[in-house]
C-alpha cells in the first residue's frame, strides 16, 4: 500500500533552533512514539519503531538516512526502510521536511510517502491516517518540549 | 435391430427421480465424520508455513536460528534445503507447444513471485508452537518491481519473472474459418450492418470452500499415506509420484469427507508437497491445516480476465459473427490446469446462438499475484457472462427487446442435434420451452410494464430485468477431445460393483465426492440397476487403495461420466450372473429376463419365483455348484469414456431494484428454469442450483479479490472479501424442463456448475437495465452500491442536482462526526480498486 501523508505543525521556536533539533536524528528519533534509535550519525540512523495499526501490532527494525539536506533552505529529504519483525512485511518511507518562519515560531511541513506491505497493509489501511495523525501529535508535543525546555 | 419384444426389459426405476435425503448427511450434521484436520496420529508433528509478505522480491537471506531454538520445534526447512527434492509443481495442461512458464517450486528458493508464497516451513510438536516459531524465521528480501495490472503486464512493462523475458505465457487461437467449422469473422464484421464491440472485466474471485485445506502425511508404514482435503485424490497420487520421484505404488492418497471444493481443491498444492517432504525428512507423521487468511491469500484464485468482444449482425438482428479476444491472468505460476481454464470457455462464447463465423483468441499472462486455476464453471461462467452481456448490448443497439433478439438467434428445438460453429455437437435441448416456463414464472410482461411505470413516474427506485439464456458443456470429457487440447490425461471414469455374499452391494467409484451427495445418488442408480434396496448399496470412494482408479470430480463430470461407469459395471454384474441363473433355473440364458433384482424365464408367467441376485451372490461365494467353467465372482469393473460432452441449458431471469440515490441494489425476483436432462435426485439438484446461484450472484454484486499497488491482497479476510450468506439472498424460484441427454443411459447432463454459470450476467443485465436511462453503459463487477451510484452520476443523463443546503445541514462546519479536514485525509490513495467504474 502506498500512501501519501501530509502534516504541518508549528512550534514556538525560531527556524534555526528547530532545524538543529529536527536534523539531530537521535533526538528526533527519541521523540517519535514507540521509536528507539540504536545508533545515529550526522547522515544516518538505525533503530526500531513499534506501531499498533488497528488489530496489528508491528515492530519495524530499520535504518534511515538523509538523501538531501539543505541547511540554508531548511529542507531535508529522509529515506527510511524498516523490516517488520515476525514476518509482517516491510515499510519504507520518504519524508520531505520543509521549515518556514511563522511569526516568532516555525512552521514545519512534512510530506511522507509511505509504502507498507503484508498484514499491516491488509488490516491497517483504514486506520493509517488516524494513527499517523495521532503519532504526529505526540511527536510535535515532544519536539516542542525539547525546544522550550 | 432387435424386435422390441425380444429386448430385455429396462430395469424399472423406483429410486432414480426420488428426492432421497442424503445418506452422508447423518454423519456430517451430527459431527461424527472425521475431516482431515481431525486426524491425530501417534507422534504427529504440526506444520506452519512462513509466507512472503512481498509480491516480488529476491530472498537475500533466511535466518532460522531463533525458530530452530523455539520450544517444541523439530525442524525448519527452507527452499535451499529442499531445492533438489521438491521438483516443480505440476501443470497438466500446456495449451500450446511453445507455452512459457517458470518452474513452480513448493518452497521458493531465491525469489518470491507473489505475496503469500511459502519461503520456509516449521515442524513442531503442536500447531501453536509451529506458528509461534514461524514468526521467528527471519527473511531478508530485496524488493523487485511487481507486475500487478493484467493489461500492463501483457505489455511486458514489468516482468513477473525476469528470467522468462516476457509475461505472456501462451496465446491460444480458434478460428472457425481455419477449422472449417464456419466462415471468416473478419468478413462478417466487414459486411455487417451492426457491429457491437464491448470490453468486459471478469474480476478475480477466491474460492471459499467451507473446510479449509488440510493435509496429513504418515511416512511410517510401507506406503506413504496422505490424507488431504482434495477433490482429486487420484490425480494427486499420480502427481506426487511424478513430481517427487516416489514409486507410485508407495503412495496412498485418501480424501476423507471433504467440505466443499468448487474447483479450489482441484489442485496439487505446494503445501501437500511440503507436508510430504517434511514427513519424509523427519520420519514422523505431519499435519498442515491452513487458516482462513492463508486460504484466501494462497489457495488458488479464479476468473480474472479482460474480455473484448466484437459482434457482427444484420440490421434485422440476425447475428453473423463473433470475435473474442481475451487476456487471462495466470497469477504468478501455472497450477494443475491454470492455462486451460480460459480455454474451456473457448467453445462456449457462441453459446446457444447460431453464429456462422467465430474467432477466439486468448493470451495467458503472468502477474505477481496468487495463481489462478479452476473455480466453479472454469471458463464457462466467463464466456456466458460476456455473450449474455453483449446480446443485451445488441438489443439496445437495435432498440429491441433483449429476449426477442435472443429468440431470433438461438438454435430452435427442431434443429437438434446441432453442430456449433466450434464444432461441438449439442445433442439435445429446448430453449423455447425453458424460456417460456421461466417467463411465465417470472411474470416477464407484468414486470416490464411495472418498469415502464417506474421510469415514467421518475421513481427513486428503478426496476431492471436481466436475462441469461445459457448453455454449458459438462461431463469432462471425451479423452480424444482432451488429447486434441494437449491436456495431460484422459476424461474417462472408473467404477466397480461388488456383490457381497449377503446380497449387499459395494460400489466403488473414481468420482471423488467432496460434498455433492454421490453416495446417495450412486445408491439410487445401483438400486434401480440391480433391483436391490437403496439401503443395501454402500458407496466407497476417495481412497486410492480402495478406489484404485479414477479421474475425480470437476467440470460437472461425476454423474454423466462416473455415473455411467457405475451403470456399465452394474450391467456387467447382471451379465455375469445370467449363466448361473440359467443354470439354476435350468433354462437357456437367452430366455431369461432380469427385472427388479431377479431373473425369470420369459413367458413362464408372473407367478414364477425366479432367482434373485442376492441368492446368486451367495451361491457364487460358496462356489459349490456353479456352471462348468464359471469364475466364482459376480464383481465387475467398468471404465467409461464419454463420446461427447453434455449440454445443460436454461433460462435465468432476474429483477433488480436500484435505489438511484444511494446505488443500493435489491434483488426483487430470481427465476431459473434449467434443462439438465433427467434427474436422479431432485433434492440434490435443488441444492446444487441454489448454491450455484448464490455463487454467481456474489460475483455480480459482492465478491472481488483486491490487491493494493504493492501486491498485498487487501481483501484477505471475510470482513473484506464479502462472501454472502443466506441473509443476503432471496427465495429463488426454480423449475426444470427436460430434454434428456443422448450421450448416457440416464439421459442426465450435469448440474454442479449451472447456477454459477448462468446467474452472473442475469444480475448484471438487470442492474444495468434499471439505470440505462441515465446513460449508464457498463458497471464493472462487483456492482457495489458505490459503483452503481458512480455510474448513475457519471452517466450522460445521470448527474443529480446538488443536494439542497437545508438537507445537508449535518455536514455544516462545526457539526460533530466530521472527518478531520486536511489535504492528507485521503486514506489509502494507492489502493487499486481494479476496474472501478468503466
Amino acid at each position: 500500500m502506498a500512501m501519501e501523508l501530509h502534516h504541518t505543525f508549528t512550534v514556538d521556536a525560531p527556524p534555526e533552533a528547530t532545524w538543529a533539533l529536527l536534523t539531530d536524528l537521535e533526538q528526533v528519533g527519541g521523540c517519535f512514539p514507540g521509536a528507539t534509535v540504536t545508533s545515529a550519525t550526522d547522515a544516518e540512523f538505525t533503530g526500531n519503531v513499534k506501531v499498533k495499526l488497528g488489530p496489528i501490532g508491528v515492530t519495524y527494525q530499520g535504518e534511515g538516512r538523509f538523501v538531501e539536506r539543505d541547511d540554508e533552505a531548511h529542507r531535508a529529504v529522509i529515506e527510511g526502510l524498516g523490516k517488520g519483525l515476525r514476518g509482517l512485511g516491510n515499510a519504507s518511507a520518504k519524508v520531505v521536511l520543509q521549515l518556514e518562519p511563522d511569526g516568532d515560531g516555525t512552521k514545519a511541513d512534512v510530506a511522507t510517502s509511505l509504502n507498507i506491505t503484508g498484514k499491516p497493509a491488509q488490516f491497517g489501511r483504514g486506520v493509517m491516517q488516524t494513527v499517523s495523525d495521532k503519532l504526529l501529535g505526540q511527536f510535535v508535543e515532544c519536539i516542542e518540549g525539547k525546544l522550550t525546555s | 435391430m432387435t424386435a422390441v419384444d425380444d429386448r430385455p426389459q429396462a430395469a424399472s426405476t423406483h429410486e432414480v427421480g426420488r428426492d432421497r435425503r442424503r445418506k452422508e448427511d447423518q454423519r456430517l450434521i451430527t459431527g461424527r465424520t472425521r475431516w482431515t484436520d481431525n486426524l491425530v496420529l501417534p507422534g504427529m508433528l504440526h506444520l506452519a508455513m512462513v509466507r512472503s509478505p512481498l509480491a516480488h522480491a529476491r530472498i537475500t537471506g533466511i535466518d532460522t536460528t531463533a525458530a530452530r531454538q523455539a520450544p517444541g520445534v523439530i525442524a525448519v526447512l527452507t527452499g535451499e534445503d529442499v531445492k533438489d527434492l521438491q521438483g516443480s509443481l505440476p501443470c497438466a495442461w500446456p495449451i500450446t507447444e511453445d507455452q512459457k512458464a517458470p518452474p513452480h517450486p513448493a518452497i521458493a528458493v531465491d525469489r518470491v513471485a507473489f505475496s503469500g508464497e511459502v519461503v520456509a516451513v516449521v515442524a513442531a510438536r503442536s500447531s501453536a508452537a509451529a506458528r509461534d516459531a514461524a514468526e521467528l524465521v527471519d527473511v531478508d528480501y530485496e524488493d523487485l518491481p511487481a507486475a500487478l495490472d493484467l493489461r500492463s503486464a501483457a505489455q511486458d512493462d514489468t516482468l513477473a519473472h525476469p528470467d522468462l523475458g516476457t509475461n505472456r505465457s501462451a496465446t491460444w487461437v480458434f478460428d472457425s474459418a481455419e477449422a472449417g467449422t464456419g466462415s471468416s469473422v473478419e468478413d462478417a464484421i466487414a459486411e455487417a450492418d451492426v457491429v457491437v464491440e464491448r470490453e468486459f472485466r471478469q474480476q478475480r474471485l477466491i474460492p471459499a470452500f467451507m473446510e479449509p485445506r488440510s493435509t496429513v502425511v504418515d511416512p511410517t508404514g510401507e506406503q506413504f499415506v496422505m490424507w488431504s482435503a482434495t477433490q482429486v485424490p487420484h490425480i494427486l497420487r499420480l502427481m506426487l509420484a511424478m513430481t517427487l520421484g516416489v514409486d507410485e505404488g508407495k503412495v496412498r492418497v485418501i480424501a476423507p469427507d471433504v467440505g466443499g471444493g468448487f474447483g479450489g481443491k482441484l489442485q496439487v498444492t505446494p503445501e501437500e508437497i511440503i507436508t510430504f517432504l517434511v514427513a519424509r525428512h523427519t520420519g514422523k507423521p505431519c499435519k498442515w491445516t491452513e487458516t482462513r487468511s492463508e486460504s484466501l491469500l494462497s489457495a488458488h484464485h479464479g476468473r480474472d480476465q479482460w474480455q473484448k468482444l466484437t459482434l457482427a449482425a444484420k440490421a434485422d438482428g440476425t447475428v453473423t459473427g463473433l470475435k473474442v479476444e481475451l487476456l487471462a491472468d495466470m497469477g504468478a505460476y501455472l497450477g494443475l490446469v491454470t492455462p486451460g481454464v480460459p480455454i474451456l470457455g473457448a467453445f462456449m462464447f457462441n453459446s446457444i446462438y447460431k453464429f456462422p463465423a467465430y474467432h477466439f483468441s486468448c493470451t495467458n499472462v503472468f502477474t505477481n499475484k496468487t495463481w489462478t486455476d479452476a473455480y466453479r464453471g472454469a471458463g464457462r461462467p466467463e464466456a456466458t457472462f460476456a455473450i449474455e452481456r453483449i446480446m443485451d448490448e445488441l438489443a439496445l443497439e437495435l432498440g429491441r427487446d433483449p429476449m426477442e433478439v435472443r429468440e431470433q438467434n438461438w438454435i430452435t428445438h427442431e434443429e437438434f442435434p446441432f453442430t456449433t460453429v466450434c464444432g461441438l455437437e449439442y445433442d439435445s435441448g429446448n430453449y423455447e420451452a425453458a424460456t417460456e416456463r421461466a417467463k411465465e414464472l417470472f411474470g416477464y410482461d407484468e414486470l416490464r410494464a411495472e418498469q415502464r411505470r417506474r421510469r415514467e413516474s421518475g421513481d427513486r427506485v428503478q426496476l431492471g430485468l436481466g436475462i441469461s439464456t445459457f448453455t454449458e458443456m459438462c461431463g469432462l470429457a471425451p479423452s480424444r477431445v482432451l488429447g486434441s487440447l494437449n491436456y495431460g490425461a484422459g476424461g474417462w471414469e472408473h467404477a466397480s460393483v461388488r456383490m457381497l455374499p449377503t446380497g449387499k452391494v459395494e460400489v466403488i467409484t473414481g468420482s471423488s465426492a467432496h460434498g455433492q451427495g454421490h453416495e446417495t445418488a450412486w445408491s439410487q442408480i445401483v438400486a434401480d440397476q440391480l433391483g436391490v434396496p437403496f439401503e443395501d448399496v454402500e458407496v466407497l470412494h476417495g481412497d486410492t487403495q480402495i478406489s484404485h482408479k479414477g479421474l475425480d470430480t470437476y467440470g460437472s463430470r461425476s454423474l454423466v461420466v462416473g455415473g455411467q461407469a457405475v451403470i456399465n459395471a452394474a450391467k456387467k454384474v447382471i451379465e455375469k450372473a445370467r449363466p448361473l441363473a440359467a443354470y439354476q433355473l435350468e433354462a437357456n440364458p437367452d430366455d431369461l429376463e432380469f427385472r427388479d433384482g431377479k431373473f425369470t424365464v420369459k413367458g413362464a408367467g408372473a407367478d414364477q419365483e425366479g432367482v434373485g441376485l442376492a441368492g446368486l451372490a451367495l451361491a457364487v461365494f460358496a462356489a459349490h455348484d456353479l456352471p462348468e467353467g464359471m469364475e466364482p465372482s459376480l464383481d465387475a469393473d467398468a471404465t467409461f469414456d464419454p463420446v461427447n460432452f453434455s449440454f445443460p441449458h436454461g433460462t435465468h431471469l432476474c429483477a433488480m431494484e436500484v435505489d438511484t440515490e444511494t446505488g443500493a441494489t435489491t434483488m426483487r425476483s430470481y427465476v431459473c428454469v434449467d434443462d439438465i436432462g433427467n434427474v436422479v435426485n431432485p433434492l440434490i439438484v435443488e441444492g446444487q442450483v441454489h448454491g450455484g446461484l448464490v455463487q454467481g450472484i456474489a460475483q455480480a454484486l459482492w465478491e472481488e479479490a483486491v490487491y493494493d499497488d504493492q501486491g498485498t491482497l487487501v481483501s484477505g479476510s471475510f470482513v473484506d472479501y464479502t462472501l454472502p450468506t443466506t441473509a443476503d439472498t432471496i427465495t429463488f424460484v426454480t423449475d426444470r424442463t427436460t430434454s434428456p441427454a443422448t450421450s448416457n443411459d440416464l439421459g442426465v447432463k450435469g448440474v454442479g456448475e449451472a447456477g454459477c454459470i448462468a446467474s452472473t450476467p442475469a444480475v448484471v443485465n438487470a442492474v444495468l437495465d434499471a439505470i440505462r436511462q441515465f446513460g449508464v453503459k457498463d458497471i464493472v463487477m462487483p456492482c457495489t452500491p458505490e459503483r452503481v451510484w458512480r455510474a448513475i452520476q457519471d452517466g450522460t443523463a445521470g448527474a443529480m442536482s446538488e443536494t439542497a443546503g437545508a438537507a445537508a445541514g449535518h455536514f455544516a462546519e462545526g457539526e460533530p462526526n466530521q472527518d478531520p479536514p486536511g489535504a492528507g485525509s485521503a486514506p489509502a490513495a494507492g489502493t487499486t480498486q481494479e476496474g472501478g467504474q468503466a
